[in-house]
C-alpha cells in the first residue's frame, strides 16, 4: 500500500517536473523562467532525488538560455545537485567548464563561487571512490583545470573576478591543508574537507602534492596581500617593482606598463606620469584587499597551523597600506583590520601572538575594553602554555 | 544602464525615519528597495531621553501610531513622531529587523557605523546555501527628521549611480570616490558573501 502510494507521488512529481519544464522552455519572462526551474530543483533535488538523472539533461540544456538570472539559477542547481549525489559530477563538470569560459560576467562570477564549494566535493568524491575509473580521473582533471584557471584569475583585470577568486583560493586552501585540534570551523560549514581525509595511499590522490598545492595557493593569497604593498618610493628606487605592481593590475596594463617601464627608464618626467597610471590603478584595490583580509582570518582560524604567516603578513600590510587608497578606503580597510584581528585574538591557538595582535589593534584605534573582551579566557592561554 | 535592477537594502536602527524615508523616496524613483532596523527593538522618543518607547519588531506601525496618541497625542503630534508612523504605515505595515531577514540584497546602505558593524557581524556568522557578493556601504546620517530627508537624497544618489554599471563589482570602488567627492561626507565601503 505504502509501495503503492510512494509510486503514485513519485509520478506526479514526475508529471509536475515534465510540465514545469516544458512551461519553462515556453515562458517569455525570465523571472517565470527562473522561477519554474527553482520549483524544479526543489522537487528533483530534495523531494525525490531518484529524479534527478532523469532530468539533469534537460536542465542542463538552459544552460544557452539569452538569461543572465536563468544560468545563475542553473549553476545553483549544479551545486546543489552535486551535493545531494556527487556522482553528477562527472555529468556536469563539461557544463561548468564552458560557462567559466563565457563572457557573461556575472554568471562565470558566479561559476567560481560554487567551484569552491564543488572543489570540496570532488576531493570528497574521488577520495571515497572505491575503485578509479577513467570517468573519475578525467573529472578531476577537469576540476584541477577549472581550479588551476580561477586561481589565475586573482590577476584578472575584472575587480570582481579577483574578488571571487580570493574566495575560491581560501576554500582550496582549506581542503589541501590538515585540520588540527584547535581549528575553529563554523558549525553552519556544510562540507568540511582537508587533507587528513585524503588516505596515503590513494590511488590518483597523492597528499604531499595536494599539500604543495594547497601551500602555493597560501602563498599566492599573501602575494596577493603583499602586492598591494606599493609606495611610490619603491617605484622611484626599483622599476622592477614597478612590474610587481603589474601583478595586481590588468593584464592589458601589464603589457601597457611594460613598455612604459622601458621609457621611463631614461626619463624621470616619464616615471612621475607612469606613476600616475599605477596609483590610478591601485585606486581600485580596497575591495579585495579586504576581501583577501577576510579569506586569510578564514584560513587561520580553521587552519591554525598558518596563523604565523597570516599575522604576520597583517602586520605588514598594516605598515604597507597601499597610498593610493583614499582616506575613506583607508578608513574601511583599517575597519575590516581590525574586526579581523579581533577575531584572531579570540582564537585559541593566537596565543603565541596576543602581544603582536594587540600592537596592532592598539594601532588601529581599538579599545583596551574591546581587546580584553576578545582575548580568551585566562585558563585557556594556560593551558596551551602547559 | 544595467538590464537588472539592483536588490538594495536601506538600513538604520529602528526602521522607523532614516531607513524608512530612504525607502519611500527611493521606492518612488523606481529602486527595488527593502527597508530594515538592525537594533534589538525599535525605540521611539518618548517624554524625556531617558523615557523612550519601546517596542518589539512585531508591534505593527498601526499599533505604534494608536499607542502614542493614546499616551500623548499632543506631544507626539508636536514633534513630528505621529506624521512619521504615519507615513510608515503607508509603505508597509510593520518594521523588520535584518538579521531575521532571509532574502538576499546586491547592494546594502547602513545610515550609521554601528548599523554597519551590527551588519557585518551578522552576514559573517551567517553561513548560506549559494553565496554571492554584497556591497555593504555606510554613510552616516543623523537619526533626526532634517537629517533624514537630505541622507534619503544622499542614498538615491548613491543607488542611481551604481545603477548605472553592468558590473557592479568591477566599478564599485570608481563610483564610490565619485559618490564621496560629491556629497562630501565619508563613507565606508566593504564586500562580503552571503
Amino acid at each position: 500500500m505504502e509501495e503503492e502510494q510512494s509510486a503514485t507521488e513519485s509520478l506526479s512529481t514526475y508529471d509536475r517536473v515534465v510540465e514545469l519544464l516544458n512551461q519553462a522552455s515556453l515562458l517569455q519572462k525570465d523571472t517565470q523562467r527562473v522561477n519554474n526551474l527553482k520549483l524544479v530543483q526543489e522537487l528533483i533535488v530534495h523531494k525525490e532525488p531518484n529524479l534527478l538523472d532523469n532530468f539533469l539533461d534537460e536542465m542542463l540544456a538552459f544552460q544557452s538560455d539569452r538569461s543572465t538570472d536563468v544560468k545563475k539559477t542553473l549553476v545553483n542547481f549544479i551545486e546543489d545537485a552535486c551535493k545531494k549525489d556527487p556522482d553528477i559530477l562527472e555529468k556536469v563538470i563539461g557544463n561548468l567548464c564552458l560557462m567559466l569560459g563565457s563572457d557573461v560576467v556575472p554568471v562565470v562570477k558566479k561559476v567560481i563561487l560554487t567551484m569552491a564549494t564543488l572543489y570540496k566535493v570532488s576531493l570528497q568524491w574521488v577520495c571515497k571512490a572505491k575503485k578509479m575509473s577513467e570517468t573519475i580521473e578525467q573529472t578531476w582533471d577537469y576540476v584541477n583545470q577549472m581550479k588551476r584557471d580561477i586561481i589565475e584569475m586573482i590577476d584578472s583585470d575584472n575587480e570582481g573576478f579577483r574578488t571571487h577568486s580570493i574566495k575560491f583560493v581560501e576554500a582550496v586552501i582549506i581542503a589541501l591543508s590538515r585540520k588540527t585540534p584547535e581549528s575553529i570551523v563554523p558549525a553552519s560549514s556544510q562540507i568540511q574537507v582537508s587533507l587528513d581525509q585524503v588516505p596515503e595511499t590513494h590511488e590518483l590522490l597523492k597528499v604531499k602534492k595536494l599539500e604543495e598545492e594547497g601551500e602555493a595557493a597560501l602563498e599566492t593569497l599573501l602575494g596577493f596581500m603583499g602586492s598591494v604593498h606599493i609606495s611610490s618610493v619603491n617605484l622611484m628606487s626599483c622599476m622592477g617593482s614597478v612590474m610587481s605592481v603589474c601583478l595586481c593590475c590588468s593584464v592589458n596594463l601589464m603589457s601597457c606598463m611594460g613598455s612604459v617601464t622601458s621609457v621611463c627608464l631614461c626619463c624621470s618626467v616619464n616615471l612621475m606620469s607612469c606613476m600616475g597610471s599605477v596609483t590610478s590603478v591601485c585606486l581600485c584595490c580596497s575591495v579585495n584587499l579586504m576581501t583577501c583580509m577576510g579569506s586569510v582570518t578564514t584560513i587561520a582560524r580553521q587552519r591554525p597551523q598558518f596563523m604565523a604567516r597570516v599575522v604576520q603578513s597583517f602586520e605588514t600590510l598594516h605598515v604597507n597600506l597601499p597610498p593610493t587608497l583614499s582616506k575613506s578606503q583607508v578608513a574601511s580597510v583599517r575597519k575590516n583590520m581590525k574586526l579581523h584581528m579581533l577575531s584572531l585574538l579570540r582564537h585559541p591557538a593566537a596565543v603565541d601572538f596576543h602581544a603582536q595582535i594587540t600592537t596592532l589593534l592598539t594601532d588601529l584605534g581599538a579599545t583596551q575594553t574591546e581587546v580584553m573582551k576578545a582575548m580568551p579566557k585566562e585558563d585557556v592561554s594556560r593551558k596551551r602554555k602547559a | 544602464m544595467s538590464d537588472r535592477k539592483l536588490k538594495i537594502a536601506v538600513i538604520c536602527s529602528s526602521n522607523q525615519n532614516r531607513s524608512m524615508e530612504a525607502h519611500n523616496f527611493l521606492s518612488k524613483k523606481g529602486f527595488q528597495v527593502r527597508s530594515f532596523g538592525s537594533g534589538t527593538h525599535v525605540k521611539l522618543p518618548g517624554p524625556s531621553p531617558q523615557l523612550p518607547n519601546i517596542y518589539d519588531f512585531n508591534t505593527t506601525y498601526d499599533e505604534m501610531y494608536r499607542d502614542l496618541v493614546a499616551k500623548d497625542k499632543q506631544l507626539y503630534t508636536q514633534n513630528g513622531i505621529l506624521h512619521m508612523i504615519d507615513r510608515n504605515r503607508r509603505i508597509k505595515s510593520r518594521p523588520e529587523r535584518f538579521q531575521s531577514c532571509k532574502d538576499r540584497f546586491d547592494l546594502i546602505v547602513t545610515c550609521e557605523e554601528r548599523v554597519y558593524d551590527q551588519v557585518l557581524e551578522d552576514i559573517e556568522s551567517k553561513e548560506r546555501e549559494n553565496p554571492e557578493s554584497v556591497h555593504v556601504v555606510n554613510i552616516d546620517i543623523q537619526d533626526n527628521h532634517e537629517e533624514a530627508v537630505i541622507g534619503a537624497f544622499m542614498i538615491c544618489d548613491l543607488c542611481a549611480l551604481l545603477s548605472e554599471t553592468d558590473d557592479l563589482d568591477n566599478d564599485v570602488d570608481e563610483l564610490l570616490q565619485e559618490f564621496e567627492a560629491k556629497c562630501q561626507r565619508p563613507i565606508l565601503h566593504t564586500v562580503a558573501f552571503y
